[in-house]
């Protein structure tokens, strides 16, 4: 009995969303598409940095990496797009376990710089490589109306990581990646292998981002340097980690929805002040609650981790 | 075991040679900054060694990773306690296997009853009182059922009935056949627990010996109180 309100409330939500495209708007739609994108995002991030402590200040690199694999693919060589979004998840995992291993050895601020770096470079080798990915012109895919079928891909990558982060997280392996960011010296005496754990879930962490980049590429014809590598996605996405709860199961679908819906109605209202809106959250967050939303109800009301 | 350690021109552990024997409490005493702690470090692979080897049950572990060193049985406590402050009392304990989660979840619910923490079990480790957290670090340690035990300062900051179980502990474990290894400044600790004591001083070992022994031997009583 006690389990069957939660079950309830899951099945409403999911066949409400499943329907809402033949019913809702096209901007409804294309909104919620945007959440499940940002979910995705976020639940990614605190993967790595909300469980591990390992602060990735470039995972939108991931994103990007996913949206050219799929849109050299798409435009290039003729893939459908589910496959070249396949594809595109790949990649970044193929990324993070290169990039992963020199600079999983690095600490705290060191490690983040260098996602900070890694970024950049991507985004410059994107724009240097004109033949390949069309350089700074950006590169436009076949046009093809797929919303709707983009939706419903975002909306299962945004459950898939959600239920990624909900068996890691309720898992001894989990358990492990959260010792590494409360005290990785003394995980690794307590004979906790602790570069491979933290390798694994920068893996796991960059399929969904790549993933995403691939779909959004899809769904909007259109890829240039600047638009899948900016540095406010990842911000984006650690404040909406940040406000939900890190190392929490549903703190980034929590953020996520309620920070995207905020931005849009600040946005449409005051243009102007919603970068300073957007940061005085920031610091609101991180002073109030530097556990997130769920994360201080998890310790007030002992809520399980899985939550 | 032989180690040699230098941080820049400092030797901090400049060629200390001992054995440690099985199923022996074995204590290592000197004063401040005389290399106990980067001895115990250069043990448990946190430091490299630069020259020297350490051994354990006649196979070389010097090179390893600390926690290939972990599994292979050397278990440790630290100065400065080393929980997991925002996993509990319980989750402390199981991250460190690897078997079955029903085994481990009995194991470590035995091992938190073994120090009178059962009741605790659920209790964020960061939310345990000082004393606690130091037998959180004590079992949690036990949860691989190491060959040796170091244990750093086990005393330090610990009430006298929480001292006595502790050492009745470390007792007991020793007759189950473990090899126990403690930096301790607490004097009577050492003396009452220890039945071998190594002296440590700039760095070398500066004596060897029962602790009635130690006690009266001229360099250590100058290491310790000046000439």
């Amino acid at each position: 009995m006690k389990r069957l309100g939660p079950l309830a409330v899951a099945v409403v939500v999911v066949l409400a969303l499943a329907v809402y495209p033949m019913v809702g708007s096209g901007y409804g739609t294309r909104s919620v598409l945007q959440v499940f994108m940002w979910i995705a995002l976020a639940g990614s991030w605190n993967l790595i940095s909300g469980l591990t402590g390992y602060v990735s200040f470039g995972h939108v690199a991931f994103f990007g990496a996913g949206a050219y694999t799929a849109g050299i693919l798409i435009a290039g060589s003729g893939w459908s797009w589910p496959l070249a979004a396949l594809a595109g998840g790949l990649a970044a995992g193929l990324l993070a376990l290169g990039i992963g291993v020199p600079c999983l050895r690095l600490k705290g601020p060191y490690f983040a710089i260098a996602m900070l770096g890694l970024n950049e470079v991507l985004r410059a080798l994107v724009s240097y490589f004109e033949g390949l990915t069309g350089g700074g012109n950006g590169l436009s895919l076949p046009t093809l109306d797929a919303t709707v079928p983009v939706y419903y891909a975002m909306g299962l990558t945004a459950v898939g990581v959600t239920v990624a982060a909900r068996l890691i997280i309720s898992s001894r392996f989990g358990l492990r990646l959260m010792t590494i960011r409360e005290d990785e010296v003394a995980a690794e005496a307590m004979g906790i292998p602790t570069f491979r754990h933290k390798l694994l879930a920068f893996l796991l962490s960059a399929i969904g981002p790549g993933i995403a980049g691939a779909l959004t590429a899809r769904d909007q014809g259109y890829i240039e340097p600047l638009s899948v590598f900016p540095l406010a996605t990842t911000i984006t996405m650690i404040v909406m980690t940040l406000f939900g709860g890190k190392g929490t199961v549903w703190g980034p679908v929590l953020g996520a929805a309620v920070l995207f819906v905020a931005q849009e109605l600040v946005w449409a209202r005051y243009p102007y002040v919603h970068p300073l809106l957007f940061g005085a959250i920031i610091v609101a967050v991180v002073l109030a609650m530097p556990r997130g939303v769920l994360g201080l109800l998890q310790t007030k009301y002992r809520l399980p981790r899985t939550i | 075991m032989d180690v040699h350690k230098h941080f820049g021109g400092v030797h901090a552990v400049n060629g200390v040679s001992f054995a440690l024997e099985r199923g022996r409490i074995h204590g290592l005493i000197g004063p401040n900054g005389s290399g106990k702690t980067t001895l115990f470090n250069c043990i448990t692979g946190l430091e490299r060694l630069d020259a020297g080897h350490v051994m354990l049950e006649g196979e070389r572990i010097e090179g390893l990773k600390p926690w290939q060193i972990a599994r292979r049985g050397v278990g440790r406590t630290f100065q400065v306690i080393r929980v997991f402050p925002e996993l509990t009392a319980l989750e402390n304990l199981l991250v460190v296997t690897t078997g079955p989660h029903e085994t481990a979840r009995a194991q470590a619910l035995e091992l938190l009853s073994f120090v009178k923490l059962e009741g605790l079990a659920d209790e964020y480790a960061g939310n345990l009182s000082y004393g606690q957290q130091k037998l959180v670090e004590f079992v949690r340690m036990l949860m691989r059922d190491p060959l040796l035990i170091l244990l750093d300062e086990p005393a330090a900051g610990v009430n006298r009935t929480l001292l006595n179980d502790l050492l009745d502990a470390v007792r007991r474990l020793r007759d189950a056949g473990k090899t126990v290894l403690l930096v301790e400044h607490d004097m009577k600790v050492v003396m009452g627990l220890c039945e071998t004591v190594f002296v440590l001083d700039h760095g070398e070992k500066i004596a060897e010996g029962p602790p009635g022994a130690i006690q009266s031997d001229e360099r250590v009583v100058e290491a310790y109180f000046g000439r």
